[in-house]
């Protein structure tokens, strides 16, 4: 069954096909969804657990833990939620009780950040649990199903986590195949306790009380245990692809088979890495480069590691950490690989270069590799580098010189000499190809929009095409401006998640934001892009002055607000844009999509149908024929006036002058 | 049941799992959250009794519009005809008490050879339920300690009574003459060490303290029901307030 899911919702379809009995838990952004999708199928029955609601982390992690003596159990949580959980954490792994928590990586602040990095996960290393990053929404599905049976393995027996970046990972819409229950039980055994609950013929003591040379015993024994999951869980890949299709090893290595230069990081800003070297391969004077992705973060594979990059001939390595240092040599994954290639290799391990990236929801980008690719280069070469970590995107401490004027003066005498020694390399730099069909829709928020977007990539999906939808998240003040991405994927055969960041449509869902300097919402689009705007108060031509767009750029408008109040829909004329959507983009058959649909559209059915079609139909490039007044979004006019997006002084005054059409 | 499929239905095999109440009357089932009282004799509920008792309590648990009301609340009848899945622990073998016994239901060729391949620490671990076997797992002992039990869980009664004399500043002992025996015997119940164990029957009964077990913790002086007159000894005297008040400060 392929579905359009966001990553926290496949989380939650893991649960449910690992059958978990027991589900305690407290909400946090960005795990919340897949915990409110749990709580929703057990409240319907149609599925079959215990859901207690608890009221904190600390107590969710405790039920969980007490749970797990009895029955397979499970929670989600992120950021400052897991770093609650802590003090409790340690008496699952030192107890060796298996249950598995999925973690929506998000930065743990001050100051307060709600996106992901991966500070959470790092702050929670030294715990004892085994630990998995997830690539992309399928890969969570699939994780969750496997920790279930790597860490009740007996020789492991071991709680574990399963982490998927918050936002990019947790909140993208994407295709997921859902295995069938049958599938998954024969993957996955019935829990077996090993101590039946509460009997009073055999009564047990958990966490007792050892001392020293009992407790060093025990230690020894519950390591042993952790370390006994790096085979464990390539056993379980292994089989996982057997029984369900798709195998997994504890790391992945895309690339070259004998790569030079290799980026090593962790979880889904992968797929931007992946893009990149699919891009750079084969280029004239590119030697071999690979990106060596670790899938399983603890107990780490070091051995398994060093002798991947012994194979390849890596001569520079590139260590990307989605979190920090904070006073350590390198941020944590880059510490257990330089530490691995340094005990297996010694004398003949490849240079290391720790870089720091994608802190607090920082995107991580395609281009950011073809710098990083530059700068392994450079080091393969023998050129002098850090022996600190290098910063992502920080104009003042660059990590190749563009702007010599922009760097901080104080920087120029530790790190002077490097940037001088590191050349830019034009072969590195050729510009990314835009070629998969991209859309950005503007739209006021709640979450209209972004349902209108969910919903096109469901239709998508539906049809076979690889879709997927980024919403952004931090500004969903009611009336605020936000956008959210969708990518149809209409080249390579590589499924991509990386977005180009060029739209061939920009769907803008009223018309007080074409006045909005601040989003410029058609700034990044394609020559022979589109735009669509819900107004009945503009001419296309209009807009197109507007928006400055070119002779080549095309501008269809659709009166969206209008036909929802004409099928008394209200405000809610996201349906009719959905339509219009169709009649724009060449790639998404209506007359499949509309099926799709009627399956799916919530109530009132009949009229959002009606909306859809109607917004289909009525699409157009030219001026609106109708004799009556536009209709004027007056919900959008109301916030608009309340807060004008950085509206300069003579715009408000050239649009104040604005005649709308008709009247 | 909505949404659920007919392979995600658990096994409803067995009757509901009923459970003694301290009201001699009532049996009582737990499913989920949720406990159900009915009189003790009456029959076990049928499938299609469950099945209305849960459209009942999802009509209680909504308003009109179907909206939950308060949080969720598990509707899981299926709980009734669950048993524990475990009543007793796993028997975990070596390969060759495994060769020397008659397991029904096992590949022995295979498993076997599974545990052959994972050398002197290969274990085989046998799930009962209802003396029948339920599953196996074959796994690698994974603990270097073999002493210390898998997450130090402590099996009570294979602990071995220790000497733990060593611990105590005082000698406590019961004067017979004192004790009211069988009549009180409270000593023996507080005792968090079961150190106090009672001799002899009828009037000449008494309590003894066994001096290996006895860790000195002052519970029994305390709770004496005679508040240790002449009852409970320390050092071979009567409790009096002078040491009380150099032991509790008071």
């Amino acid at each position: 069954m392929r579905r359009s899911l966001a990553g926290s919702s496949a989380a939650a379809w893991g649960f449910r096909l690992s059958r978990v009995d027991c589900y305690p838990y407290y909400p946090i952004t960005p795990s919340t969804s897949c915990s409110e999708q749990i709580a929703a199928w057990v409240a319907d029955g149609a599925m079959n657990s215990v859901v207690i609601n608890v009221e904190s982390e600390h107590s969710a992690a405790s039920a969980v833990i007490a749970a797990s003596k009895s029955v397979r159990a499970g929670t989600a949580t992120s950021s400052k939620g897991l770093l609650y959980m802590v003090e409790v954490l340690e008496n699952a792994s030192g107890n060796s009780l298996p249950f598995t928590i999925f973690v929506g990586n998000r930065a743990t602040g001050a100051p307060i950040n709600i996106w992901g990095d991966n500070s959470d996960a790092y702050a929670v290393r030294d715990s004892g649990y085994i630990q998995i990053f997830s690539g992309n929404a399928q890969e969570t599905l699939d994780d969750i199903i496997q920790a279930y049976r790597i860490g009740e393995d007996l020789a492991v027996r071991q709680p574990a986590f399963v982490n998927l970046r918050g936002f990019t990972g947790t909140h993208t819409y994407e295709p997921v195949e859902i295995p069938g229950p049958k599938q998954v039980d024969s993957f996955l055994p019935a829990f077996m306790p090993l101590e039946p609950m509460f009997s009073p013929a055999r009564p047990v003591t958990f966490g007792p009380m050892l001392s020293a040379p009992y407790y060093r015993r025990h230690k020894r024994n519950q390591s042993e245990s952790l370390r006994n999951a790096l085979e464990i869980t390539e056993k379980v890949g292994k089989e996982f692809g057997e029984k369900l299709g798709r195998s997994y090893d504890i790391y992945e290595w895309f690339g070259d088979r004998n790569a030079k230069l290799v980026v090593i990081m962790l979880g889904e800003s992968s797929g931007a890495a992946r893009s990149a070297v699919s891009h750079l391969r084969g280029c004239e004077g590119v030697p071999g480069l690979a990106l060596l992705r670790i899938r399983l973060f603890n107990p780490f594979p070091a051995e398994a590691v060093a002798k991947a990059l012994y194979r390849a001939g890596a001569e520079a390595v590139i260590v990307l950490d989605e979190g920090l240092a904070h006073g350590d040599v390198f941020p944590p994954l880059a510490l257990r690989v330089a530490s691995s290639i340094h005990a297996h290799l010694g004398a003949g391990a490849p240079r290391l270069v720790s870089v720091i990236g994608g802190l607090g929801g920082s995107e991580i980008r395609p281009d950011h590799f073809q710098t990083l690719f530059n700068l392994a280069d450079n080091v393969a070469k023998g050129r002098p580098y850090r022996r600190e970590p290098y910063w992502l995107d920080i104009e003042e401490d660059p990590i190749l010189l563009t702007d010599p004027s922009k760097v901080k003066p104080r920087l120029w005498k530790r790190y002077g000499d490097i940037w001088k020694a590191q050349p830019i390399l034009p072969q590195y730099h050729r510009a990314l190809p835009t070629t998969n069909y991209e859309i950005r829709l503007f739209g006021r928020a709640g979450q209209g929009a972004i349902t209108s977007a969910v919903f096109f990539t469901g239709a998508g999906i539906e049809k076979g095409l690889w879709v997927l939808t980024k919403p952004t998240f931090g500004s969903e003040r009611r009336g605020a401006v936000v956008h959210c991405d969708t990518l149809i994927q209409t080249s390579g055969a590589e499924p991509t998640r990386s977005f180009a960041g060029r739209q061939d449509m920009v769907c803008i869902y009223d018309d007080t934001i074409v006045h909005s300097a601040q989003h410029a919402p058609a700034a990044a689009l394609k020559s022979d892009g589109v735009v669509l705007v819900n107004s009945s108060k503009y001419t296309p031509n209009r807009i197109r002055e507007l928006l400055q767009l070119s002779a080549e750029q095309a501008v269809y408008v659709v009166p969206a607000s209008r036909i929802a109040r004409e099928l008394q829909l209200g405000p809610y004329f996201n349906m009719a844009m959905l339509g219009a959507m169709h009649r724009v983009c060449p790639l998404v058959d209506f007359e499949d999509a509309i099926e799709y649909y009627k399956g799916n559209v919530p109530a009132p059915k009949e009229a959002n149908l009606e909306a859809i079609r109607r917004g289909y139909a009525e699409t157009t490039d030219r001026e609106l024929e109708t004799e009556s007044a536009p209709v004027v979004n007056e919900l959008a006019e109301e916030f608009f006036e309340w807060r004008p997006e950085e509206e300069s002084f003579e715009m408000a005054t050239l649009r104040s002058l604005e005649t709308p059409r008709g009247s | 049941m909505k949404d659920m499929t007919e392979d995600e239905k658990p096994d409803r095999n067995g009757q509901p799992r009923v459970l003694p109440t301290l009201d001699h009357r009532k049996d009582y089932w737990v499913s989920g959250r949720l406990v159900y009282l009915r009189d003790k004799g009456t029959a076990a509920p049928s499938d299609s009794q469950l099945q209305s008792a849960a459209a009942e309590h999802l009509k209680r648990s909504r308003d009109p519009d179907h909206k939950l009301l308060g949080f969720p609340v598990v509707h899981d009848l299926h709980a009734f005809g669950r048993k524990p899945a475990l009543e007793e622990p796993p028997r975990i073998l070596n390969l060759a008490e495994l060769a020397s016994q008659a397991v029904d239901g096992l590949d022995y060729a295979a498993v076997m050879n599974e545990m052959a391949d994972l050398g002197p620490d290969g274990r085989i671990a046998l799930f009962y339920r209802d003396g029948k076997l339920l599953q196996h797992q074959v796994f690698e002992e994974p603990r270097i300690c073999e002493d210390i039990a898998r997450g130090a869980v402590i099996h009570n009664l294979e602990v071995k009574p220790q000497d733990v004399s060593g611990w105590r500043t005082h000698q406590f002992s019961i004067d017979f003459k004192g004790c009211l025996g069988e009549v009180c015997a409270r000593c023996v119940r507080v005792c968090p060490e079961n150190a106090i164990h009672l001799r002899g029957d009828g009037a000449s009964s008494f309590c003894e303290i066994d001096p290996t077990a006895c860790k000195g913790c002052f519970i029994c002086w305390v709770e004496c029901s005679r508040k240790s007159a002449d009852c409970i000894l320390v050092d071979g005297k009567v409790f009096d307030s002078e040491m009380r008040a150099a032991h509790f400060g008071e």
